[in-house]
């Protein structure tokens, strides 16, 4: 299960909302015991797709290079990935099936008309044909 | 000897190291150390057909190796290698 503390969480969802109308990404950075992923640090990125951002998003991998070299500096790993669905439901597409790779969390946002609606997290497989949906859970307030 | 940076989630299978220091004159040779030392490792970062997975990429210190020389890339002593995916999506 995964789990997202009140800082990390609330840049999240900020970052998403302003974000809004377009689809935005980022890092989750923290620890990990056991099964227990915990969220302590996220860190907004750059959405470097060069077409209509509306429902497509990419991570340039020197942006994610550095975000791990951040978690690293600080005693920290790169858990996982976040992105928002400006007015969808937060599911875990084709296009990030297809674009996905199975070492990390996937956390989606759904934005809906601007503000935050609910999240899900998953974890796809190293074929890219499947993900598993993962407990999520983060400060409801 | 060369350091590789080990992601997070594939330290499990690298006896649970963040980093390995590992002999190689270009980044292929670093790259065959690596799996030889963890065999279960080699799965993870290159397909039945012995290429990298689509979604790996990796970086001599700050720079991309496809747009070096690839896997012919040299590699000296003190370089750092790390093992970064591509990763996009979208809602539709
Ligand atoms: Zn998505």
């Amino acid at each position: 299960m995964i789990d997202i503390n009140k800082q990390a969480w609330d840049l999240m969802v900020a970052h998403a909302e302003k974000t809004f109308p377009n689809e935005c990404c980022g890092a989750m950075l923290g620890t990990i015991d056991g099964d227990v992923k915990s969220v302590t640090k996220a860190v907004a990125i750059e959405n470097s797709y060069t077409g209509e951002q509306g429902a497509r998003y990419e991570l340039r991998p020197e942006d994610l290079l550095e975000a791990d070299r951040q978690a690293r500096a600080n005693g920290m790993d790169l858990i996982g990935i976040f992105h928002s669905h400006p007015d969808c439901d937060a599911y875990f597409s084709k296009t990030d099936l297809e674009n996905s790779c199975p070492w990390y969390s996937f956390v989606v946002l759904s934005i809906k008309s601007g503000k935050f609606d609910h999240a899900n997290s998953f974890l796809p497989n190293a074929d890219q044909t499947a993900a598993d949906k993962e407990d999520l859970t983060w400060p409801k307030s | 000897m060369a350091k590789v940076l080990i992601p997070t989630p594939l330290r499990q299978f690298a006896d649970k190291k963040d980093s390995v220091e590992l002999d190689g004159a270009t980044v292929a040779e670093v790259m065959t150390a690596l799996t030889a030392q963890f065999p279960t490792l080699r799965k993870q970062l290159f397909t039945d057909e012995g290429k990298l997975r689509s979604f790996v990429n990796v970086y001599l210190n700050d720079e991309d190796i496809r747009y070096l020389q690839k896997d012919a890339t040299a590699v000296k002593a003190g370089d750092t290698l790390s093992i970064v995916p591509s990763i996009a999506g979208g809602a539709q």
